[in-house]
């Protein structure tokens, strides 16, 4: 029950801290923004709620100093760029534990003693927030809340307050209102309470005009440029932008992923079991009278098979999550990672509402890091470099995500050094990876390139942030075994791009693992119909080859080993036989053994091999070692 | 414009401007006059709307100006929180 909660706790709150995290990089640039300022107090506020269930008292302290905080730039004034570094600070810290949580089930040591710098930092601005002073600068102007109505109407809020010498000065502050365009609400109510009615005064304006529009602040603002300082703005979000609504129906529901998976794991062996109704249709149609049973059963087959492909593909798209979440947690990173440097970065994400399927959202997070890390270590320059080249102080790394038909792409771009193709072609002799004359034959991308070869670092000293000893090869690999590639465009003094392109979903192949002699080799399990141990005695010499009888049917053998050149095993006294399916014929191929069945994300050959027949790509095993998946229709012609 | 008086009612006709905010005020002043048609009404100044929404008088009738009709009249009916004078 607890475990139950925490998982959530922690799931939910990596979104919550995202959505903080988001809202003050709003509030940040426009400290006057309501809505981010809306959403980032809720999402404090819902932190702090949820770490009340569990014994966090650090953690809730912080929330909830953080919260009064926020209440008061609510309430009181507009934030200051203190306000939310501090904010941010505790958002990050909040990230911090939530990792270790997930990690060791305890807040990390000197949570205690963060809690309270942390909380002691927020009340002296709380403090400070409340200070005289301050109130006298910030009119309390910006804590105007457009009525509940307006949202849902338009885009913009407008509330005019006209000065009380407005009609002296020749105003009709309602026909200036009346002038917006896109005009979809108003509201007229008096600006001071009306005076008593003997004492009324026709001249004196006393009225705030709140409209909405339903076009967007820049169109409406023109309206009231010669009542400029009279007029404030509120962008209302669209009923999509504020996200799921509060109450009501939800739309999504949050499903254990293992509950996903299992489902994935059923649709994929029912796609194996149907496959064995194909051969019993076969069987039916040899009966004596057995035609119409074998054309009905081929009939039913035909539309399970449709049936079960529509959900393998379903079960798949169940499995998509937006990338938004996992690229959120980065600005932390960037910021972390930056500081360790004494660099400024910026880090921007772009398509965080591209889906890809979660094995491949939950094998990224390690190599887009250490992407990260190379990127602000290796790829920007230090503050005095970047002067002199006259970019800007903070350096600029973009997270990109976009679709391309059935892949995704996924960039991290800076606008560092970039990578010198010569520097690197000197690294590598100097480091053995490869030799002078190997290296000079290198053109510039392919010197790149070899920035992914193990046993490669680019770094000249090993430093706290990149060196540690994993080098872009196991980002490679990572991608590899996503079924994907990784590759890297580099501008020389522009910047760097790391791309990864990797499938949407993932296709896994259920695959057979058999081994000949001292190799092993996959089967696509989908042409596998049965297996069978036949013993020597039942192997009858055919004309050049060998045959054996299942059931009544009267199978080809052949020895998988001899298909694919592999050592011949030698005489026993029966025969491991994988019968399978090769253009509608039964084929027995015998293997030495059938070691694991197994669901892969095999990937085509490329290069010299991609036209290598029977071979329908290969995979990477647990243990690091490439399996070739065999095409058994393939192998026999 | 004009203001007319019917007992109890004053009808607002054409477009009411900032001079007609003071007559307007004087009649709502008088407890008498309690009630305001609109329906021949072609257009509000600020300064009158705002004596309506002061004095709160029973509003009747409806304008043909679509601005008045759709957007203003529902904005001071609406209004209901604002506090009514009492002399």
């Amino acid at each position: 029950m607890t475990d139950d909660l925490m998982v959530q706790f922690l799931s939910e709150g990596r979104e919550l801290v995202a959505g903080a995290e988001h809202d003050l990089g709003r509030l940040a640039r426009q400290p006057d923004d309501a809505g981010a300022l809306d959403g980032c107090f809720r999402a404090i506020h819902t932190l702090k709620g949820s770490a009340g269930l569990f014994d966090l008292r650090p953690m809730s302290l912080m929330l909830h100093a953080a919260e009064d905080l926020l209440a008061l730039l609510r309430a009181e004034r507009t934030g200051v760029a203190e306000d939310f570094e501090a904010l941010f600070s505790v958002v990050d810290t909040i990230d911090r534990w939530l990792d270790a949580l997930d990690h060791h089930g305890v807040l990390p040591a000197g949570a205690e003693e963060t809690s309270q710098t942390e909380t002691a930092r927020l009340r002296a601005l709380v403090a400070s927030v409340s200070a005289p002073a301050d109130l006298a600068v910030r009119p309390a102007a910006t804590s105007w809340r457009p009525p509940e109505g307006f949202a849902d109407k338009g885009l913009t809020a407008v509330r005019y307050t006209p000065r009380a010498d407005s009609y002296f000065a020749g105003d009709d502050p309602v026909a200036i209102i009346a002038a917006t365009p896109g005009l979809a609400g108003l509201r007229i109510s008096p600006r001071e309470p009306w005076a008593a009615s003997e004492d009324y005064d026709p001249y004196a304006c006393n009225l705030v005009l709140e409209a909405v529009s339903t076009l967007g602040r820049a169109e409406v603002e023109g309206t009231f440029r010669f009542v400029a300082d009279q007029v404030e703005f509120v962008d209302l979000m669209t009923r999509e932008a504020r996200g799921a609504p509060q109450h009501g129906a939800r739309k999504t529901l949050r499903i254990d992923a293992e509950r996903v998976d299992r489902l994935a794991a059923l649709a994929g062996d029912l796609v194996i079991a149907k496959n064995g109704l194909a051969d019993l249709a076969a069987q039916a149609e040899a009966l004596p009278g057995g035609q119409a049973l074998g054309q009905a059963l081929r009939a039913r087959q035909a539309q399970l098979d449709r049936l079960v492909g529509d959900l393998h593909v379903t079960v798949g798209k169940v499995r998509l999550v937006a990338l938004g979440p996992l690229f959120a947690r980065f600005h932390r990173m960037a910021r972390e990672i930056a500081r360790s440097l004494d660099k400024a970065v910026s880090l921007e994400v772009e398509g965080g509402d591209v889906e890809v399927d979660k094995t491949i959202v939950d094998a990224l997070f390690e190599p887009l890091l250490h992407v990260l890390r190379n990127a602000i270590d290796h790829g920007v320059e230090p503050a005095e470099v970047r002067a002199r080249a006259g970019k800007p102080a903070v350096a600029s790394i973009r997270f990109t995500a976009r679709t391309v038909a059935d892949q995704v792409v996924i960039e991290v771009r800076d606008d560092g050094a970039g990578v010198d193709p010569a520097r690197i072609r000197t690294l590598a002799t100097d480091r053995g990876v490869l030799t002078q004359e190997a290296a000079d034959r290198l053109d510039d991308q392919a010197s790149i390139d070899l920035i992914f070869t193990p046993g490669f670092s680019s770094a000249n000293e090993v430093s706290a942030v990149s060196g540690r000893g994993v080098g872009m090869d196991v980002v490679r690999e990572a991608a590899q075994k996503l079924g994907g590639k990784v590759e890297v465009d580099s501008q020389l003094g522009q910047g760097a791009t790391v791309r990864f392109i990797l499938p949407v979903t993932m296709v896994l192949t259920k695959v057979m693992v058999v081994t000949c002699g001292e190799e092993r080799y996959g089967l696509a399990l989908d042409t596998v119909v049965e297996t069978v141990r036949v013993a020597a005695e039942r192997i009858v010499p055919v004309r050049a080859g060998r045959a054996f009888q299942l059931r009544d049917a009267v199978v080809p053998l052949l020895s998988l080993g001899d298909l694919v050149g592999a050592a011949s095993a030698e005489t026993r006294s029966s025969e491991r036989v994988v019968v399978a399916r090769a253009r509608g014929e039964l084929v027995g191929l015998a293997v030495d053994a059938i070691v694991d069945r197994m669901d892969a994300a095999v990937r085509p050959m490329t290069g010299l091999l991609a036209g290598a027949p029977g071979v329908m790509g290969a995979t990477l095993l647990a243990d690091g070692a490439v399996l070739m998946v065999l095409d058994p229709a393939e192998l026999l012609t | 414009m004009t203001i007319v008086r019917d007992g109890p009612v004053v009808r607002l006709q054409g477009i009411c401007r900032v001079e007609d905010a003071e007559p307007l005020t004087a009649l709502l002043q008088g407890a008498s006059a309690s009630t305001l048609d609109l329906a021949a009404c072609e257009g509000l100044h600020g300064a009158v709307i705002q004596a309506i929404l002061a004095f709160r008088p029973k509003i009747i009738g409806v304008p043909d100006d679509p601005f008045l009709r759709d957007v203003l009249l529902p904005a001071l009916i609406g209004e209901q929180s604002c506090e009514v004078p009492r002399a």
